[in-house]
């Protein structure tokens, strides 16, 4: 598997401009600001199949296509680097050794989409990674990567590094506007899109750092060799973040298409300790949990594990073992869900912290007949009735991990305790 | 205005482009329930209530926030959308506190209506509820009780859209996050009070009404605000014969939605305090009490006597009152100057949203009836001071009490050979009279006002004067009758159809006509 986004990242001082340079870093961009117009580098990453990998998976090439050309506005990109999915640590390593290729990726999507400013928003708690990008920043403009008349070009752009302030909603793409406006990080109701009405009411697109990383590779090497990598609607290569009981934890990049079981057993190495796998969520926490006998066939690709009844989210891939209290694991993730809600909606604000309530009675033996049909009750009022899809992310676990152990679940409450590690 | 024809319940709809689902909904009389969604007020989103289905879109939209396409098909009843709203009531009530007994919202209460509507099914949530801040004061009329509140943000919304002043926000996270005003703020902007109306549960309240009555033995009668000639539209709530409360009414021609806190509270120091019962005459001595005849025979001849004669109106007099007092004053002297009282002061920029500047809210009915030909009211006073009248009939205001020019007044009115006061208490101006009428105020009359714009509203009586205070008409009336008039008029709408014969600005106006929503004049400027 050839890598693309991890070519950079062993190499000595790899997040500095020299490293990258060396490495061919910026000839794409210089390539698209001297040869290309917008529209053709937005027809290239069309052709490419890209798509969004902060865990959506929209078109990258049709998000920059629905930006108003005429539009009188200031138009804007934004960087999301917001990442805070439990489970996933990709985008942070990207920051950390590759920051380049981050800001050349954000570059050239502001020239798709002739933006003159670019924000890169961090999360808050990347402290470190937000120096790395801040003098990778600074690397560019003094090279004249970023700044007035690129290259030559005529073409203007500033990279603006913002950190959050540590809030997992400021990853969802209005919410984290909402935060760079200087407001709450409150996601915006739509419509209106970003696209038309996003950064301060101006058109704006925002990408996430996987997905603004993989387009300095597809400018180089062309849209068609990207494009014949994976499977017929999941294109190119994927990180996947991989933790918990696994012996080789990590940041991997995989091919669209790869099977998941392989991974986990041959790449990843397997549930250390001779221990039996219990459940795997393959694309971040707010993503349905697997069980073993569910993985067969399940290829690493949107499709796939969309047909599975989950879905490929973030890449974070969290690895449970026989030892694991699936009761714990289901209350573990809905505290963090009920802890981060923003509360502007409804179903969001109650409902989240109402199923926590329930999971932490449940665990510590004070469960109740029928609490595990409420939970579902409220999780199924919670999903797709919310501002944002944050609702659903705390919903979609709640769910899966009763429907699927539900045994388990049960125990808890018949035994009046944990039966499986007690807290 | 492009046509759109949309399909709610079955039902074809014709609308116009750029409606949301829910005002075109509401246009046809199909009510969808909503909390956040305040037709004034940008669109949050957050309640969740007013989810609809719509074809072909797989996820239950917010009709607040859905604008209508062409053969949109809307579903407002179906099962998923029921579902829905029921799992929306249950997720706001799990952590409100169920103690609407001791709650003063309690049957206005849009919890309350829409649980009665739309859940009806026992709590599931067997949790502790999570606790708020209660009582606590956010300005000198409202109050905050963070456990019944929704966070619908109108409130928010509001201070940040119509007064721009900001004092309050969402702070904290999840089911932690509750309104609170910024450091250093209290929210005693000039239209504080607003958010307490638009607040749909018991979070905000009117620290000015709250636990005074239960508002479902409150009756409500649609009136005008007395404050100021801007003619705000109000429902006069009222119990046990006494004011409880104004509420704005809505009337998009004048106040929209809103009502000034000035305005609101006018009818404490209107209304309250002794009243006057009896008629007073001077004697040696003093004023005694009399009767009717005897006080209304001694105006009359006093008046007579006395020109040249001042008269002011209270700009608080109704259109009908102003038409006999110009006509009576003119009957008993051709030697008149007439003059509603009139004053401006100064606004600052949020009271300009609703406010006029002025105290008078028919300062300008009043001169279309006649009361007026002297320069304004300023320079009358000044011709009072300055000795040019011997006797003066004063309705409604207390001169003496003018700031600045009190005592220059006072001096000159205790010089006058004759002076009548009608007013509803006993003020220091009325001490000076030799004839005293008690009379009635704005909220125990019929009639009507025409604000600073021109437009004619009506004024319904919500109290029961008194035993011995007459209607300011109807002592005009008696007067006239003794100074030799025929005509007799027996209610105000009598009055009003004279009125509107003879004023040409008025004519062909009814009671029938100025409804509810009052009508506007041909001459919509502002006077003065």
């Amino acid at each position: 598997m050839e890598k693309i986004l991890l070519r950079n990242v062993d190499a000595p001082d790899s997040n500095t401009i020299g490293a990258y340079r060396s490495r061919g870093g910026y000839r794409a961009l210089e390539k698209v600001v001297s040869e290309m117009s917008p529209e053709r580098l937005i027809d290239e990453i069309k052709a490419s199949g890209l798509r969004g990998r902060g865990g959506a998976g929209f078109p990258t090439g049709m998000k920059w296509g629905f930006v108003p050309k005429d539009s009188p506005k200031p138009k804007y990109v934004v960087c999301n680097a917001d990442e805070s999915e439990p489970g996933t640590f990709k985008d942070r390593l990207l920051i950390e050794k590759d920051p380049h290729a981050i800001i050349e990726g954000t570059i050239i999507a502001a020239y798709a989409i002739q933006s003159h400013t670019a924000f890169i928003y961090i999360r808050g708690e990347l402290s470190y990674g937000a120096k790395v990008l801040e003098r990778a920043i600074e690397e560019a403009a003094a090279a004249g990567f970023l700044g007035k008349n690129i290259f030559g070009s005529g073409y203007d752009i500033d990279v603006i590094l913002h950190r959050g302030a540590g809030a997992y909603i400021c990853g969802e793409e209005t919410g984290l506007l909402s935060s760079l406006e200087g407001g709450k990080g409150w996601p915006k109701v739509k419509p209106p899109f970003p696209a038309t009405h996003g950064l301060f009411g101006c058109p704006t697109v925002v990408n996430n750092v996987e997905t603004l990383a993989s387009l300095p590779w597809i400018i180089e090497q062309g849209a068609a060799r990207y494009a014949a990598i994976g499977t017929e609607k999941s294109k190119g290569t994927k990180l996947f973040s991989v933790s918990g009981h696994i012996n080789k934890p990590g940041v991997y990049e995989v091919d669209m298409g790869y099977p998941f079981k392989k991974f986990l057993e041959e790449d990843c190495g397997g549930v250390p300790n001779g221990k039996k796998l219990k459940g795997v969520i393959p694309g971040g926490a707010s993503m349905p949990v697997l069980r073993p006998d569910e993985l067969d066939g399940i290829t690493m690709d949107y499709e796939s594990f969309q047909a599975a009844g989950t879905l490929l989210g973030s890449g974070g891939v969290i690895v449970m073992d026989e030892s694991t209290c699936m009761v714990q694991a289901a209350w573990n993730i809905s505290r963090f869900f009920a802890h981060e809600s923003c509360g502007q909606c409804s179903p969001c604000r109650e409902g989240c912290h109402w199923m926590e309530k329930i999971f932490r009675r449940v665990e510590h033996g004070e469960g109740k007949a029928g609490d595990l049909d409420l939970i579902l009750s409220v999780s199924g009022n919670i999903m797709g009735n919310t501002i944002c899809p944050f609702g659903d992310a705390a919903a979609m676990p709640a769910a899966a991990f009763i429907r699927k152990y539900r045994a388990e679940f049960d125990e808890h409450i018949a035994r009046k305790k944990c039966t499986v590690s007690p807290i | 205005m492009d046509p759109v024809k949309i399909i709610i319940d079955g039902k074809e709809i014709a609308t116009t482009k750029g409606k949301t689902v829910i005002q075109a909904a509401a246009e046809a009389g199909i009510a969808i329930p909503y909390y956040c969604y305040h037709p004034k007020l940008t669109i949050a989103g957050n309640c969740r209530m007013c989810l609809v289905e719509i074809e072909k879109m797989p996820k239950l939209q917010i009709s607040c926030n859905t604008l209508v396409t062409e053969g949109m098909a809307v579903k407002t009843e179906s099962p998923k959308v029921l579902e829905a709203r029921r799992a929306v009531m249950e997720f706001l009530l799990i952590n409100h506190p169920l103690d609407c007994p001791i709650c003063d919202q309690a049957g206005e209460c849009w919890l309350q209506d829409y649980y009665m509507e739309h859940d009806l099914s026992a709590s599931r949530f067997d949790e502790r509820k999570e606790h708020e801040r209660k009582r606590e004061i956010f300005g000198p009329y409202v109050v905050f009780d963070g456990e019944r509140c929704i966070k619908c943000t109108r409130c928010v919304r509001f201070l940040q859209e119509v007064t721009h002043t900001d004092e309050l926000t969402v702070v904290n996270r999840g089911d932690d996050s509750t309104i609170a005003l910024f450091p250093g703020e209290i929210l005693d902007n000039p239209l504080s009070v607003n958010v307490v109306d638009i607040c749909p549960v018991g979070a905000l309240t009117d620290r000015d009404f709250r636990f005074k009555v239960r508002v479902w033995y409150l009756r409500k009668t649609p009136s005008i605000c007395p404050g100021c000639s801007t003619g705000c539209n109000i429902s006069l709530e009222s119990y046990q014969n006494r004011i409880a409360r104004f509420k704005p009414r809505v009337n998009e021609a004048v106040n929209s939605h809103w009502l000034c806190d000035e305005g609101r509270y006018s009818f404490h120091a209107l209304t309250e305090g002794e009243r006057l019962t009896t008629p007073m005459i001077r004697q040696e001595g003093g004023l005694v009490t009399t009767d009717w005849d005897t006080a209304l025979e001694a105006a009359i001849a006093g008046l007579g006597a006395n020109g040249p004669l001042l008269g002011v109106l209270s700009g608080r007099n109704t259109n009908e009152e102003a038409f006999l007092f110009a006509r009576l004053m003119k009957k008993i002297s051709s030697q008149t100057a007439l003059e509603v009282f009139y004053r401006e002061r100064e606004l600052t920029e949020v009271e300009k949203v609703l406010k006029s500047p002025d105290r008078s809210p028919n300062f300008r009915g009043a001169r279309d009836m006649g009361v007026h030909a002297n320069g304004g009211f300023d320079s009358l006073a000044g011709r009072l001071v300055a000795g040019n009248f011997r006797g003066a009939y004063i309705v409604g205001e207390d001169l003496i009490d003018l700031p600045g020019d009190g005592e220059k007044i006072q001096t000159a009115l205790e010089k006058l050979s004759f002076l009548v006061v009608q007013d509803t208490r006993l003020t220091p101006t009325a001490k000076l009279a030799h004839v005293v009428l008690p009379a009635t105020h704005f909220g125990e009359k019929e009639g009507t006002y025409t604000n600073r714009r021109g437009r004619v509203q009506k004024l319904n009586a919500a109290i029961v004067p008194p035993l011995g205070a007459l209607q300011d008409w109807e002592i005009f009336s008696r007067l006239l009758a003794r100074a030799g008039e025929k005509a007799a008029y027996a209610t105000a709408a009598e009055i009003f159809l004279a009125l509107a014969r003879e004023i040409p600005a008025y004519g062909g106006l009814n009671y029938g006509k100025i409804g509810d929503q009052g009508f506007q004049l041909g001459n919509e400027t502002q006077q003065p």
